[in-house]
């Protein structure tokens, strides 16, 4: 154990010399104003409709999903989703609470539920991806080997020292996000009540175990699950890293993997077994939230079990490979 | 390698603490969504936002529409509807008020039966509070059916059939406008009268007409003992015109035929 800290002290430093978490804060502050900018828009363009009434905008956005599930155009599943949207936000209106208070935690909260598939995926991918092949594109590699230190422990101080930025990524992006949007909607909103608990039964929201938390809890709660999606993540960012040398073909292999899986789980519902593949699971959050799974049987402890699986035979390939792998040139 | 020293304490320190942090909310985030109790979480505090005036301030008025889908405006290209087209019309012709449609909370296919379900939902009974004129069209699809008849090509409605529909209906339509003028007893409630979509077919005419008359009639009957209630009659504006108001699917208006029912409301109101 002794022998592990000096590595991963220096895998932290190097980390931070080559100035990737850098780009990844450079980017959350480039691209969270646009998206606060996009959000300041829309609420203005509602608040020219509704007024600041928002029990009539609610109203008005059940009615119009009302009226799309008549349509015989609409496919069925899509039905699904707004059947449950509708269910959800009469709970809301029925208990007199606003689902979308505005606030930097609300959007925050809004902002972490759409990134969690997609976007901080691909950041943590920026700081995985050439772990281990970039000690190869560089020569490096050969270095670190020839130390009088096992292999495997100087794969798992890489693998720690991934783990560690992952959750310095997640909390970054909710610090950046509640930073700069508290900026235009206000720094307040940690005690609002949002409800979760919802049950799904098909299209049908099982209310009997709704309860109300303080929205800072439900952060807390959705953070967590992003970041074990951003682990599971970076764990098979760090196999690709270890079995392909080239650092490009590593991000590509990555990023072709997560945007995959983002078209999947809009038209994966027909395809079933596509349940199994780690990149329709990445949505944790939305067992938080109560949205319907994309495809029928997923549930939570479905999801964080095809999740495990892949994050375990990630490390297994890894460490079985860079324990056995020659290092030529 | 003194300032490697730092970043080292810095970012392990951070690091753990936030592991460590999300690492909790993970474990709480499963058990939560696993093991849902209602008795778990916040109370919850009766909102403060409440408004004590009135949403409709003096010099404005407030539309909510509710009903069918001619409410929705269904047919209309330009997906105004009569309500939009009503809410133009009224800002025209007094600039001084400011007229503004608070909603529309039409749905296809409604009838009077689901209307009394919808009007239970909180939501709606809120904005039908807030309005000052309520524009209300409902039983078409009780007595025609959507004109699904039509379209599917299957029988059409017999008088006796329609007659046994307006039967029911009616009392339905009862209740409904009890259950408004309950939630609103100060707004104005417009009633739009039915007409009747088959008048061009040889062997509907005279059984639609006959139908729609007597729906009509029991409307305003209905709608007679609310002081702010009135029935604005449709059935002659289509009468004659079934090819130049209805819209392709030959049973909705178009925008021309919501344009006139729109011109007939405003006509009425005040």
């Amino acid at each position: 154990m002794n022998s592990i800290i000096p590595l991963i002290k220096n895998e932290t430093v190097k980390m931070v010399r080559k100035k990737r978490f850098y780009v990844i804060l450079l980017v959350l502050l480039v691209l969270v104003p646009m998206f606060t900018y996009a959000q300041m828009k829309i609420s203005q363009r509602n608040q020219e409709k509704f007024g600041s009434d928002w029990r009539r905008s609610v109203q008005q956005a059940i009615t119009d999903n009302q009226n799309s599930l008549g349509s015989a155009r609409i496919p069925e599943e899509w039905k699904k989703f707004r059947q449950v949207y509708i269910q959800q936000m009469k709970y809301y209106l029925d208990h007199d609470v606003n689902p979308q208070q505005p606030g930097a935690v609300t959007f925050t909260r809004e902002f972490m539920d759409n990134a969690s598939s997609l976007f901080i995926p691909l950041l943590i991918m920026g700081i995985g991806s050439d772990i281990v092949s970039s000690e190869r594109t560089a020569g490096t590699v050969k270095m670190l080997l020839t130390k009088p230190v096992r292999r495997w422990k100087v794969l798992l101080s890489k693998l720690i020292t991934l783990i560690m930025f992952v959750s310095l990524t997640v909390v970054s992006t909710f610090v950046i996000c509640y930073g700069i949007s508290g900026l235009v909607f206000g720094y307040q909103g940690f005690d609002m009540p949002v409800f979760a608990g919802f049950q799904l039964q098909g299209s049908n929201v099982d209310l009997s175990a709704v309860h109300a938390l303080p929205q800072w809890l439900y952060l807390f709660m959705q953070m967590g699950l992003i970041w074990f999606v951003g682990v599971v993540v970076a764990l098979l960012a760090f196999m690709i890293s270890v079995l392909v040398r080239s650092t490009a073909a590593s991000i590509v292999i990555m990023m072709a993997a997560l945007i995959a899986g983002s078209i999947l789980t809009n038209m994966a519902s027909a395809w079933t077994s596509a349940k199994y593949l780690f990149m329709v699971n990445l949505e944790l959050t939305h067992y938080l939230s109560g949205t319907p799974a994309p495809i029928e049987g997923m549930t939570l402890g479905f999801s964080l079990a095809v999740l495990a699986i892949w994050g375990i035979a990630s490390l297994v390939v890894s460490f079985t490979v860079f324990t056995k792998q020659d290092i030529l040139n | 390698m003194r300032s490697s020293s730092r970043v080292w304490r810095i970012v392990s320190f951070l690091s753990f603490v936030t592991t460590l942090l999300l690492l909790c909310g993970f474990i709480y985030a499963v058990k939560d969504i696993t093991y849902p109790s209602a008795s778990s979480g916040m109370e919850l505090v009766p909102s403060t936002d409440q408004k004590d005036q009135p949403a409709v301030s003096p010099g404005q008025t407030g539309i909510v529409v509710i009903g069918d889908s001619l409410a929705k405006g269904t047919g209309d290209d330009e997906g105004l509807g009569f309500a939009m087209r009503t809410v133009q019309l009224l800002q025209e012709k007094d600039k001084n008020q400011e007229v503004r449609l608070f909603g529309n909370l039409g749905i296809n296919g409604l009838t009077t039966d689901s209307l009394s379900e919808e009007l239970k939902e909180k939501g709606v009974q809120y904005m039908l509070k807030e309005a000052n004129v309520i524009l209300l069209s409902i039983g078409g699809n009780d007595l025609f059916n959507g004109g699904q008849a039509l379209e599917n090509g299957d029988d059409l409605p017999t008088a006796k059939e329609l007659n046994a529909s307006i039967d029911a209906a009616s009392v339905k339509l009862k209740s409904v406008a009890k259950q408004i003028v309950a939630i609103n007893p100060d707004a104005t409630l417009v009633y739009i009268g039915l007409y009747n979509p088959f008048s061009d077919l040889q062997e509907m005419r005279s059984i639609g007409n006959t139908a729609a008359a007597r729906w009509n009639m029991l409307a305003l009957e209905t709608f007679n003992p609310y002081r702010n209630a009135l029935v604005v009659p449709t059935y002659d504006l289509f009468a004659g015109n079934v090819s130049k108001y209805l819209s392709g699917d030959h049973f909705h208006p178009n925008g021309e035929g919501y344009q006139q029912i729109a011109e007939r409301i405003v006509q009425s109101l005040n």
